[in-house]
């Protein structure tokens, strides 16, 4: 009986072995379509701005209007930079709505003694249900400065009382803390100038922890020496560069980061707005807006903008990065969950054909099978199915197409934008592209199943973000 | 068990990948190093040399040959940087000298390239230069859309009669990017295009109408008034929103009787314009046909009915206040936030 017991199980490891070999070899696979496809759209790319002039759109009077939108919740120590990084931003025709989502802390307080803000009463239509508003302030200084203060109801709240102040065609989502390019607008604003289908663009997001910051600028670009913000620096370059901007050319994005994004105003309302009961706001409504555009036959490109547009500070401890990682899962999942009729669906096009499927099967699904790889080979070693140069052997193969995927990223990077041009840069960032996958990797596996475990349980709880800031980490330029 | 030998096949294929990757990532970076500091040691010579031949008027033909011999991508860098900083006799100085320095005739070669991407080249460095090389208004017709409205781009600095007939042309271009350069550069080309581009508005409809409409709206002048009033009634509700706007920004008198017409538009676009336009206008003897508007189905024409109103001053007063004791509890909320706005914020929003 024990011994047919270990025959079944020894029978099981080995075909589970082979069903995590291939799996693993048909998303690298994938990935290797990815990084074709991105090959060529940043070729074009390329092509398309070498000596652009963007002074026309600049000074143009016909240029769309854009309204920021950046929620604030407790970013006392820090709004006052972020707010005049975003005032000096270069665009014809800009306006900043901050939305101080009942922070606790003095954040209205210090705009209103910055930036001489004086009561207002302005007609809103509120097309979409929201916490209440407090006041409205509009600045003596600067004439394109809108301050709402609301009760707080959290991200997408604050994001959809934004919208209905908005007086701008197309709306900018970003988070408080997010670091905007001068010209990122311009970079962001092209899709829709190219096209009357497109309701949506994102923008590459860096990572920028161990760069050095000045007045909300980044003014020098460097790879962190701390681990996990290194290897965070080698997964934003290759979820951006290979995994988006490669689904532009292979049939559209379905994510825009929440950290900045730019949509059509009118799109998002008539989809109802951001979600307020999910943990992935922004994915969901990029979603959401797909899917409506297959249903109602209206536009419905979601662009890429390959161009590096803004900045982002990454956790550095494993607890903080933990939770993240955490709640990005659970968003996916409880995103595709909800549009669960897309999958397969012809209806929906390449969307519900290709794109939607490869999130289910690969975004989603890959901490389940890695986790079962690696248990499985422990497993094997446990009960000496396989030996542990075997082990060694199954393990580099399962990662190391992964890693040489990595290492092609990098050389995107560096044949398009080259932001990190030191010796020593380009050293680190190699050295962390090929540490990721001693432990880091396996430990986003972890923080991914319990993601999806607390999803399947129902949580829908944020976890709070810590953040070093810009003002005086280590590392870190202190603003004057 | 899987096959060990499969596991070293795939292994070694992906060792060499790796190996690739590195050198080239490394090699890579190593050229970009040395090409770096080559470039910018060759761009700070030829920016020197450009700049005495630019600013002294006499011309040097070290110099000259010093920048004749440069690498292409340094000579196109530092001749658009310098563009961008001169007008009038620094820029025909700087003509003169990309002329001898073979760097328009390039451009000119780019332009009638087979590839668009060369073309769009071309077709940059010709406007970035101000050139008014005739070569370019081929290119407005190219089959390529960043290639004309990089053309259309061109076009707003050479407003000939030829180029404008052209441009008003293409504003029926299928391309989003080609009509918003070429509406972008009409604007610029300034109040020379008023008559043709209104003699276009009197014989066109549908999308090109619309794209004039805008430019119109934006440039601003009673020329457009016939065209406007006779596109207020097109069939296409983008045109008559279009056509209201510029009846509203530019029309007098005359033009609010047409206004007052179109408060009763079935499109709530248009009945939202044609109040704004009547705002504008302060044209009182429209208040009462503004103050139904207030009980209009539409949010924004209750809007702009409620602003335009208190635009009127007094007049439009009265019938806010009616409102607010009236039947109907949209209009009475409308006119009590219209009213409630502070002056600053009434001029401001209407």
């Amino acid at each position: 009986m024990s011994e047919s017991l270990t025959t079944a199980v020894t029978q099981v490891l080995i075909k589970g072995q082979f069903v995590v070999l291939v799996y693993f070899l048909a998303v690298n696979g994938w990935y290797l379509v990815l990084l074709v496809s991105s090959l060529l759209e940043m070729r074009r790319h390329m092509l398309l701005i070498a000596d652009e002039s963007r002074h026309l759109l600049l000074s143009s009077t016909l240029s769309p209007r854009i309204s920021i939108l950046a929620p604030a919740f407790n970013e006392e120590a820090t709004i006052e930079v972020s707010l005049r990084a975003l005032l000096a931003l270069q665009y014809p025709s800009l306006e900043v709505i901050v939305i101080n989502d009942g922070s606790k802390d003095r954040t209205v307080d210090v705009l209103k003694e910055r930036f001489d803000l004086v009561p207002v009463k302005t007609i809103y239509q509120r097309r979409v249900e929201t916490k209440q508003v407090r006041d409205l302030y509009r600045s003596a200084s600067y004439p394109s400065l809108v301050v709402v203060d609301k009760e707080n109801g959290g991200k997408a709240d604050a994001l959809n009382v934004g919208l209905s102040f908005a007086q701008g065609e197309l709306v900018c989502a970003m988070d408080a803390d997010t670091l905007i390019e001068p010209d990122g607008l311009q970079r962001m604003v092209r899709p829709f100038l190219y096209s009357t289908d497109v309701v949506a663009t994102g923008g590459t997001i860096r990572v920028v922890n161990g760069s050095e910051v000045k007045l909300g600028r980044v003014v020098r670009t460097r790879v962190p020496t701390n681990p996990l913000a290194g290897m965070q620096v080698v997964e934003y370059l290759r979820a951006f560069l290979f995994g988006r901007l490669g689904w532009n050319r292979l049939g559209g994005n379905i994510i825009i980061s929440g950290a900045f994004g730019l949509f059509r105003r009118e799109s998002v309302l008539s989809a109802g707005g951001y979600l307020h009961d999910t943990v992935g706001e922004d994915m969901e409504l990029v979603l959401r807006l797909k899917r409506l555009s297959y249903e109602r036959d209206g536009p419905g490109t979601i662009a890429f903008v390959p161009d590096p547009v803004a900045w982002t500070e990454v956790p550095e401890s494993m607890r903080v990065l933990g939770r993240q990682r955490d709640r990005w899962h659970r968003g996916l999942a409880d995103c595709l969950w909800r549009h669960r009729k897309m999958l397969f669906n012809p209806r929906y096009g390449v969307t519900g054909a290709f794109v939607f499927p490869y999130y289910v099967f690969v975004e989603l699904l890959a901490p389940v099978i890695e986790a079962a790889g690696l248990i499985s080979l422990a497993l094997g070693l446990a009960f000496h199915v396989v030996d542990w140069s075997f082990a060694g052997l199954f393990y580099l193969t399962a990662y190391g197409l992964g890693t040489a995927l990595t290492a092609f990223t990098l050389i995107l990077e560096d044949v398009s934008f080259h932001r990190y041009d030191s010796f020593r840069d380009r050293a680190l960032l190699f050295w962390w592209a090929m540490l990721e996958n001693l432990g880091y990797r396996q430990m986003t596996v972890y923080w991914r199943l319990r993601g999806l475990w607390k999803f399947l349980r129902g949580r829908k709880d944020w976890g709070a973000m810590e953040r070093k800031g810009f003002q005086k980490p280590v590392g870190i330029v202190e603003t004057n | 068990m899987v096959n060990q030998n499969l596991l070293d096949a795939v292994m070694l294929v992906e060792i060499a990948l790796l190996v690739l990757a590195v050198a080239v990532f490394f090699t890579h970076g190593l050229w970009l190093f040395l090409n770096h500091r080559r470039v910018m040691r060759l761009t700070e010579t030829a920016r020197e040399s450009l700049a005495r031949l630019v600013t002294r008027g006499t011309i040097n033909l070290e110099d000259i040959e010093l920048l004749r011999q440069l690498r292409q991508d340094v000579q196109v860098t530092v001749f658009l940087e310098t563009s961008r900083n001169l007008t009038g006799s620094g820029k025909e100085r700087l003509r003169f000298v990309a002329h001898e320095v073979s760097l328009i005739e390039r451009a000119r070669k780019l332009c009638e390239s087979r590839l668009w991407t060369r073309r769009l080249r071309g077709a940059r460095l010709l406007s970035r230069m101000d050139v008014g090389d005739p070569i370019v208004v081929k290119l407005l017709s190219d089959q390529n859309a960043a290639v004309r409205a990089q053309a259309a781009e061109w076009a707003a600095t050479q407003p000939s009669p030829s180029i404008i007939a052209t441009m008003l042309k293409m504003l029926a271009d299928p391309a989003t990017q080609a009509r918003f350069a070429v509406q972008d550069a009409l604007l610029r080309m300034g109040t020379i295009v008023a008559e043709p581009l209104a003699a276009f508005l009197e014989t066109h409809t549908g999308l090109p109408a619309e794209s004039g409409l805008r430019v119109a709206g934006a440039i601003g002048s009673s020329t457009f008034l016939p065209a406007a009033n006779r596109l207020s009634a097109n069939e296409e509700v983008g045109v008559r929103i279009a056509a209201t706007n510029v009846l509203g920004a530019v029309g007098d008198v005359s033009s609010a009787d047409r206004l007052a017409t179109l408060l009763k538009d079935p499109d709530e676009g248009v009945r939202a314009a044609a109040a704004h336009g009547l705002g504008r206008m302060q044209h009182w003897q429209s208040a009462s046909q503004l103050a139904e508007c207030l009980r209009d189905s539409g949010w924004q024409v209750r809007r702009e009915a409620g602003l335009a109103l208190r635009a009127l001053g007094a007049p439009g007063a009265l019938f806010l206040r009616r409102a607010i004791k009236g039947d109907d509890r949209f209009a009475s909320d409308m006119a009590q936030q219209v009213l409630d706005l502070p002056e600053a914020a009434a001029t401001a929003a209407g």
